[in-house]
């Protein structure tokens, strides 16, 4: 199953990587996320709680890092398992790009999903995808926009946050991989 | 057997008696029967893959759940079950056996992993939750073409690939005469996978008794003593301690005619624990695990001469096994069910098909309403319209030209099956003059677009295989499959009747139809008949409710039996007014010599006789009682026929396509109740129609399945089911009793390649070849694109 999205964070490219690269920003705008922990210099483990309609769920997700392209671009795959609900595997390719007004963010993820989310979920997994991602982007630009000098007015400002390391930056992915578990632990309860 | 002329109830609609419960929601189901003290619930826990090794499973946070009292997985169940098989006797078939529940490894979606022994199916269904499997994901196989690929996994190692049947048959000089054809036409159908959805999904309950070492199985199967046979073999349980019974069933259509392992382990485990074991499926699990069917792949090339006559016909069938084969048919049941159904009601004499089954990482598919004649018929019927367009013959003609004549029968087919009696081409004919076929022809233009939609007709003219006897399940390498049924009925006391059947009716309406029978040829009201069925400890044995066999096999007995009984009335009211027997007829309740009608005997009197109740002796040699038992075991088939013709409207905007007229002409010989004959051809044309339109079970590359939902396995509603115009056509056996033939799966036969032909015959101007069902408007649509693309494109 493909799964597509965009959108504008009103922020320049490197106020939003940045704060992506914040555990604690992620940990604050995925719903239901428990715990990002990082396991080697590309391996990383979390934690996502989805509890919606009569099934919940906490899906254990382990993340690997590749292709990566500091500031442009990466890929990530993970799998995640959520016991008598089933599991998702998957790989997403991620890319930032300049925009008026702040920083697109493109995904394009292919992920297979097993078990009860695929024999009553697959349908839906589209529209609550679009729906989760919408909200976590909003989350993040309500962050960001907090944020001084990180408003889409004023692309240039310096950034507020630390320096991106190599472990931040990984983070990030880490991140998308974990919405995109969450957005599909989400879809088990429809 | 003669066909019998003289009987008067039979063949009038009488109301079933059944309605009056069912509709008021007074049937007892599985799920309605009252619980047995301290009963334990049962919950599976499914594989989520499929196929992996279970690395381990741990229960311990489901144990300790209040209410939960064991997790058993497969290794508990070594001991007391065996390896649960079907016994095949065929050619090119190779055993597979498989652990009811997995051990080790599983091979598909929803395979019982574990086992959750509860006090209540609430505390059952938490614990699901609470059970943690670790799985080894292994590379797995879904389709037919991809198992039957070099490389591909193979899912059993002691098969060496995944091929798990695999025939062939061919008439003397076949190609010779195949090469007499003018033109040759080739195609490949494929019918997508689906199953039988019931109101009542299933579920079963063993209830150990306390006394005896005797348990009773409570469910609601096709087929109770088969499945008591199956667990005796399985769980080495005497056959005489075991009691199968039939609750109400809500449905059966062939899904509930096979034994499934949940059987076997609520009977394991009454026995093992000395408690009652319960468990009822939920809607997502039965469209898991119960036996699913079709997924055939059917390539078939005709060659014909430039009259349209066929000359010889090769088709080579390949289907889904899934990952085990069902009990008790295997996958032989489907593939050589199409292969042999093929030749139809047409005069082929030359024939070779190849046929095959292949194991994938799927749930076991089997029976299901039709099998494998809405597939041969899909091939077939298909090919006489492509031959009509090759050759510039209307479609009609080319049937006209091949179907076999009334003049012709008896007929026996090119692969041996006697056809005593049909209306082959009566029926084709009534079929194409009811729906003003001659008219619509002149009337279609070039293109076929009338008031912006493609309209088009399609044809299927069919046999319908019903009430198979021992040989016909013997041919086939049915080792096990008794073919016959059986009937024991008593005249009591009083004289009212009861009539116990071997068979187990799922809502056919039995009840009603075999009392009509027996109050026939016993000179009774059909009220005082009591029909009894769906226990073995109450009914002879006997082989169950499955492909069109209620009809044939327990009319049949039904006939045979109260003629068995009326032959001992005779007897002692004979005696007893001093008069031949032979001379009394049987009617009214009484028994008289029609010379002088005055003088009889009520029923009731005859039996107080029988029953040593007044001041007579019994004649000498005479026993007490008035009852008598019959085993029936019909022909090898018996060949029922009919026509479905479509008229449909095919939306070039959406692809949806529109049922505008639908007209069948059905012909089960004699009809012993029209009503109840009207309502088995409008349910099964309408499940017809779901397997034509929408009904498909879709699994991914990798064996998960994407929709055991009832949002996104579409069922036929009201809204998609047009006005059906009926007509009957009764041309009666002459081979068995009562010149029955069966009824119940024609309509399903009829649908899937009528309502194919009629979106191919609406598409056809437009270059669109219709060659697979289910035809939803997604693929519709993108057929029309396509072909409206390319025709751009050229112009």
């Amino acid at each position: 199953m493909i799964l597509e999205g965009d959108t504008l964070i009103p922020a320049d490219r490197h106020a939003v990587w940045t704060a992506l690269n914040d555990p604690e920003v992620l940990r604050d705008c995925i719903p239901g996320c428990q715990s990002l922990e990082r396991q080697s210099d590309t391996d990383f483990t979390s934690s996502v709680r989805a509890a919606i309609g009569p099934v919940s769920a906490t899906f254990g997700a382990r993340i690997t890092l590749s292709e990566i392209e500091p500031d442009r671009g990466y890929t990530i795959s993970g799998e995640g398992k959520g016991g008598a609900a089933g599991f998702a595997r998957g790989k997403a390719r991620v890319d930032l790009a300049d925009e008026p007004g702040g920083t697109r963010l493109r995904y394009t993820a292919d992920v297979n999903v097993g078990g009860k989310l695929a024999q009553v979920g697959s349908r839906l997994i589209q529209g609550t995808a679009k729906k989760l991602s919408e909200e976590f982007f909003g989350r993040l630009g309500e962050r960001l926009g907090a944020t001084p000098g990180a408003a889409p007015s004023a692309p240039a400002a310096p950034v507020a946050a630390g320096t991106a390391g190599l472990s931040g930056r990984r983070l990030l992915w880490a991140g998308a991989i974990v919405i995109l578990l969450a957005v599909i632990a989400w879809a088990i309860g429809r | 057997m003669k066909a019998i002329e003289d009987f008067t109830l039979v063949g009038k609609t009488i109301l079933r008696r059944e309605d009056g419960y069912l509709m008021r929601g007074k049937a007892q189901f599985l799920d309605d029967l009252p619980e047995p003290k301290g009963l334990i619930h049962l919950a599976f826990v499914l594989s989520p893959y499929a196929r992996a090794d279970i690395l381990s499973i741990d229960a311990g946070a489901a144990k300790a759940l209040p209410g939960v009292i064991d997790v058993l997985t497969g290794k508990d169940f070594v001991d007391d079950i065996k390896l649960f098989a079907p016994v095949i006797e065929i050619g090119g078939y190779r055993p597979v056996r498989r652990p009811v529940v997995a051990v080790d490894r599983v091979n598909f979606v929803g395979e019982y992993v574990a086992v959750i022994l509860a006090e209540s199916p609430y505390v059952a269904q938490d614990a699901l939750d609470l059970v943690e499997v670790s799985y080894d994901p292994l590379p797995s196989v879904a389709g037919i073409d991809e198992a039957a690929a070099p490389g591909a996994p193979v899912l059993h190692d002691h098969l060496g690939d995944n091929l798990i049947f695999k025939t062939a048959f061919e008439t003397e000089g076949f190609a010779d005469r195949f090469a007499e054809g003018d033109v040759v036409v080739e195609e490949e159908f494929r019918l997508g996978r689906v199953t039988g959805v019931m109101i009542e999904p299933r579920g079963c309950m063993a209830c150990p008794d306390p006394i005896a070492t005797n348990m009773t199985l409570w469910t609601p199967t096709q087929i109770p003593h088969i499945v008591r046979t199956a667990i005796a073999d399985h769980l080495d349980i005497a056959e005489s301690a075991l009691r199968v019974v039939t609750p109400a069933v809500g449905g059966g259509f062939g899904t509930k005619a096979h034994v499934y392992p949940d059987e076997l382990i609520v009977v394991a485990l009454a026995r093992r624990l000395g408690r009652a074991v319960k468990w009822v499926q939920d809607r997502r699990e039965e469209l898991l695990t119960n036996a699913h069917a079709r997924e055939h792949v059917l390539k078939i090339r005709v060659a014909a001469k430039n009259d349209g006559e066929i000359r010889a016909v090769h088709l080579d069938v390949r289907t889904n096994c899934g990952a085990y084969p069902n009990h008790p048919y295997s996958p032989t049941l489907e593939a050589t069910a199409a292969v042999r159904m093929m030749p139809g009601p047409y005069r082929i004499r030359n024939y070779k098909y190849d046929v095959s089954s292949v194991t994938t990482n799927t749930a076991p598919t089997g029976a299901y309403r039709g099998t494998g004649q809405p597939s041969a018929f899909l091939a077939i019927e298909g090919m006489m319209d492509r031959v009509g367009r090759r050759l510039g013959l209307d479609p009609a003609d080319v049937r006209r030209r091949n179907t076999i004549r009334p003049e012709e029968f008896p007929y026996v087919n090119v692969v041996g099956v006697r056809y005593d009696t049909g209306s082959y081409l009566p029926s084709l004919e009534r079929g194409l003059e009811m729906i003003g076929y001659d008219a619509f022809r002149a009337a279609q233009p070039e293109d076929r677009l009338v008031g912006g939609k493609y309209r088009g007709i399609g044809i299927c003219n069919y046999t319908e295989v019903s009430g198979t006897g021992a040989p016909g399940w013997r041919v086939r390498g049915f080792a096990k499959m008794p073919g016959f049924d059986s009937s024991r009925v008593v005249v009591e006391p009083d004289g009212k009747v009861t009539v116990y059947v071997s068979q187990a009716d799922a809502g056919q309406g039995h009840y009603t139809t075999f009392a009509q029978l027996a109050a026939d040829r016993l000179g009774v009201d059909w009220a005082d008949v009591m029909v009894v069925e769906g226990d073995t400890s109450k009914t002879p044995y006997g082989t169950g409710t499955f492909a069109s066999r209620g009809s044939v096999v327990g009319g049949g007995t039904v006939i045979r039996c109260s003629e068995k009984v009326g032959v001992k009335v005779r007897r002692i009211a004979g005696y007893m007014l001093n008069a031949d027997p032979e001379r009394l007829v049987m009617k009214e309740g009484r028994v008289f010599d029609p010379a002088s009608p005055d003088r009889g005997l009520t029923l009731r009197e005859v039996a107080e006789t029988a029953y040593s109740m007044n001041n007579l002796g019994l004649p000498q040699g005479e026993e007490h009682g008035l009852e008598a038992t019959d085993y029936y075991d019909p022909p090898m088939v018996t060949m029922a026929n009919g026509t479905h013709v479509v008229q449909v409207a095919v939306d070039p905007e959406d692809g949806k396509v529109e049922i505008e007229r639908y007209v069948v002409v059905h012909d089960c010989g004699r009809v012993i109740n029209p009503k109840i004959v009207e309502g088995q051809v409008h349910g099964a044309t309408v499940q017809g129609i779901g397997e034509a339109l929408m009904e498909e079970i879709v699994y991914d590359a990798e064996g998960q399945h994407l929709n055991a939902n009832l949002l996104d396995y579409l069922l036929p509603t009201a809204m998609d089911v047009p006005d059906l115009e009926l007509s009957h056509i009764e041309t009666p056996s002459i081979d068995t009793v009562g010149g029955i033939k069966g009824a119940a799966e024609g309509g399903l036969t009829g649908a899937v390649p009528a309502l194919a032909n009629a979106v191919g015959d609406a598409l056809a101007g437009l270059g669109v070849n219709i060659t697979r069902v289910p035809l939803r408007p997604s693929y519709v649509f993108e057929q029309i694109r396509r072909a409206r693309a390319a025709q751009e494109g050229r112009t």
